[in-house]
């Protein structure tokens, strides 16, 4: 672990001027914890709380998930701190409608990358540093380039097998799913007041934790997500049993990409093909 | 539930090769023998082996607790089919079959957890279902030569060497021997099985020294706030972070709390149980819309007061045995022993510390 002074003594200024001037109610960032093996996420509420903001190595977390929770938004406006792949998230929620951009206040942290090693999805990074915040802390990071194959290699490693392999290798991963929707509730866009599986009258997705059940749990949440996961990788971090979920989403990710030149969360202004009707549409989507 | 208890220096010397020689023999009697194996990398879980060369013997705790073979994610509880002349027929599933079955290599913390889900299994209502699978099962636990740093079994009445609710408790030795500690009639059946793998130890053999466990907190103290505090501010600020997820419970060696479903077409189905928690929303909402438990803060305070408070209060004792895993879990860094500070903290009076 490494705290990143360069980033969090200007953060900790920054949130400490804009809780003492009440610019917002609350600034949401990442804290130390020597117990836990990452930074968790700290909410400061006090200028003087702000002190205990870090940036190292080790923040992982993707914090606009907080963006959508009434008691969060009960307490006013948001001071919240984004990297360029949380951002991503962020212009989805702007985009959808679910936050207003002058209900927060956006504080952008260059990122080289998270975790030692690096997390895989830090490896292959095309925001390291973000856009269009209002105020951003550090200096710019170099950025390289990432092509297509790099963008979606894990989603093509499982191409790669064949059909009864690829069942064989989903089916002992989804097997292993115990239903406790942590990669549902740390998703930032998994926002649902009531979400799919718990509706019952009908019971569109089983909850029991059998193969059957499984598999149309995390269908039914790649399905909701597809054109709109930024592929933060927060649901395959949660995830209690290891499940490599990102897979399912880069796969999701690489279907856009390739059949409507498009990439979730890169602005708030962009159309989601999915929600946007288009004459040239080649509906490569429709069986 | 151990038959007997018997002297608790009943020991036996086990020879090198002895797990070998456990597994081989048990597998030969046709019992199911359970042991742990990395599934993953760097990842153990509890399952079925066929030989003694998977078992993992160098690990902190399986990443499921020993809670799903009594007690397993899903289960069918009963099913029915419509008949021809429109009746339903309903078959009950018979209670789970007392197959032997024997654990190798459990820990410590999650063998003592039985004690609470026994009790709840055993309480007003006595579940066929889970007292089948416990009494069908036999647990060889393996003492813990190496706590996690997550781990508090000590500041809950645990220890890296508790042997409540074992039937043998295994000292592992560096040069593959053992010292096999009996402590119920289960226990001296498994000795007895091994023939002369294991010999009484010589007299005077003494147990190793268990690994330092730091106590972290007094439950009595915690319990002594919590006796006061149901409408404190603390748990809305102790919640901030929470997401409501199940990972905590779900992995809790002690957290038992279910919801039944019926899964069904036009013409047969199946009734389940399914673990459920109260961290969920839905695990409290009433079919008029109501929640009692309308926000993460009343659902956090549950989890803490049903642990420490409530579950002592009707069954005598903890419903946490520190074996980490939640901590472990939590995406947000949620920290049970933190909040368990910060209570008795509260609790002697003193100032308000990090959560």
């Amino acid at each position: 672990m490494s705290t990143n002074t360069a980033i969090t003594e200007p953060l900790q200024r920054a949130a400490a001027e804009l809780l003492s001037e009440g610019k917002v109610a609350v600034v949401i960032g990442y804290g130390m914890d020597g117990d836990s093996s990452f930074s968790p996420p700290l909410f400061a509420r006090e200028p003087q709380e702000a002190e205990r903001l870090v940036f190292d190595d080790r923040c992982f977390g993707n914090l606009s998930v907080y963006l959508s929770k009434d008691h969060i938004r009960r307490m006013g406006k948001i001071g919240i701190v984004v990297k360029g792949c949380d951002l991503r998230a962020v212009n989805v929620l702007l985009r959808e409608h679910v936050v207003k951009r002058e209900d927060v206040v956006l504080i952008g942290v260059p990122c080289a990358g998270q975790g030692d090693p690096l997390l895989g999805k830090c490896s292959v990074c095309e925001q390291r540093n973000p856009q269009g915040c209002d105020i951003v802390v550090g200096d710019p990071v170099e950025q390289p380039q990432i092509d297509a194959a790099q963008r979606y290699s894990e989603a093509a490693d499982i191409d790669a097998k064949s059909i009864e392999e690829r069942w064989e290798f989903w089916s002992g991963q989804l097997s292993k799913c115990i239903r406790c929707y942590a990669c549902r509730n740390v998703c930032p866009l998994c926002y649902c007041k009531r979400c799919i599986t718990e509706k019952t009258v009908p019971q569109w997705i089983e909850t029991s934790a059998h193969l059957r059940g499984n598999i149309a749990w995390n269908v039914a949440r790649a399905f909701h997500l597809t054109g709109r996961c930024v592929n933060c990788g927060e649901c395959e971090r949660a995830c209690p049993m290891d499940i490599p979920l990102g897979a399912i989403n880069q796969k999701m990710a690489q279907l856009m990409d390739e059949r409507y030149d498009f990439q979730s969360g890169l602005s708030s202004e962009d159309k989601a093909p999915f929600t946007t009707f288009n004459v040239d549409d080649p509906e490569t989507g429709i069986l | 539930m151990n038959s007997a208890k018997v002297d608790e220096q009943t020991l036996y010397q086990a020879a090198t090769g002895w797990l070998k020689s456990a597994v081989d023999i048990l597998l030969g009697a046709g019992v199911e023998v359970i042991a742990p194996i990395e599934t993953d990398p760097g990842v153990v879980e509890l399952a079925a082996v066929n030989s003694s060369e998977a078992v993992a013997l160098d690990y902190v705790n399986a990443r499921l607790p020993l809670k799903r073979l009594l007690f397993p994610v899903t289960e069918v509880l009963l099913e029915y089919e419509k008949q021809s002349d429109g009746d339903v027929d309903v078959k009950s599933e018979p209670a789970a079959s007392p197959k032997d079955v024997v654990v190798i290599g459990a820990r410590p913390c999650d063998v003592a957890a039985l004690e609470a889900l026994d009790k709840v299994f055993h309480w007003d209502y006595d579940d066929v279902h889970y007292s089948g699978r416990r009494e069908g099962t036999t647990l060889i636990t393996f003492a813990c030569t190496k706590p996690g740093p997550q781990c508090f079994c000590t500041s809950v009445g645990g220890s890296p060497h508790n042997s409540a609710q074992s039937d043998v408790l295994v000292f592992l030795e560096d040069d593959g021997r053992a010292l096999l500690q009996v402590c119920s009639d289960k226990g001296a059946k498994f000795v007895d099985q091994l023939g002369d793998v294991a010999k009484p130890a010589p007299a005077g053999s003494k147990l190793p020294a268990p690994p330092e466990v730091k106590a972290r907190f007094e439950p009595e103290k915690v319990k002594q706030w919590l006796d006061e505090s149901f409408e404190d501010d603390f748990w809305a600020d102790v919640s901030l972070k929470c997401l409501g997820c199940g990972a905590c419970s779900y992995l809790c060696p002690t957290c038992h709390c279910f919801d039944i479903v019926d899964e069904a077409n036009w013409h047969s189905g199946q009734r389940r149980r399914n673990w459920d928690c109260c961290s969920h929303p839905m695990f409290t909402k009433h079919a008029s819309g109501h929640n009692p438990r309308p926000d993460q803060a009343s659902r956090c305070r549950q989890r803490v007061m049903h642990k420490f408070k409530y579950f002592p209060e009707r069954f005598g004792q903890i419903a946490c045995v520190g074996c980490g895993r939640c901590t472990r879990a939590c995406c947000v860094g949620q920290n049970l022993v933190s909040i368990l500070t910060d209570i008795e903290t509260r609790a002697k009076g003193g100032a308000n510390c990090d959560a």
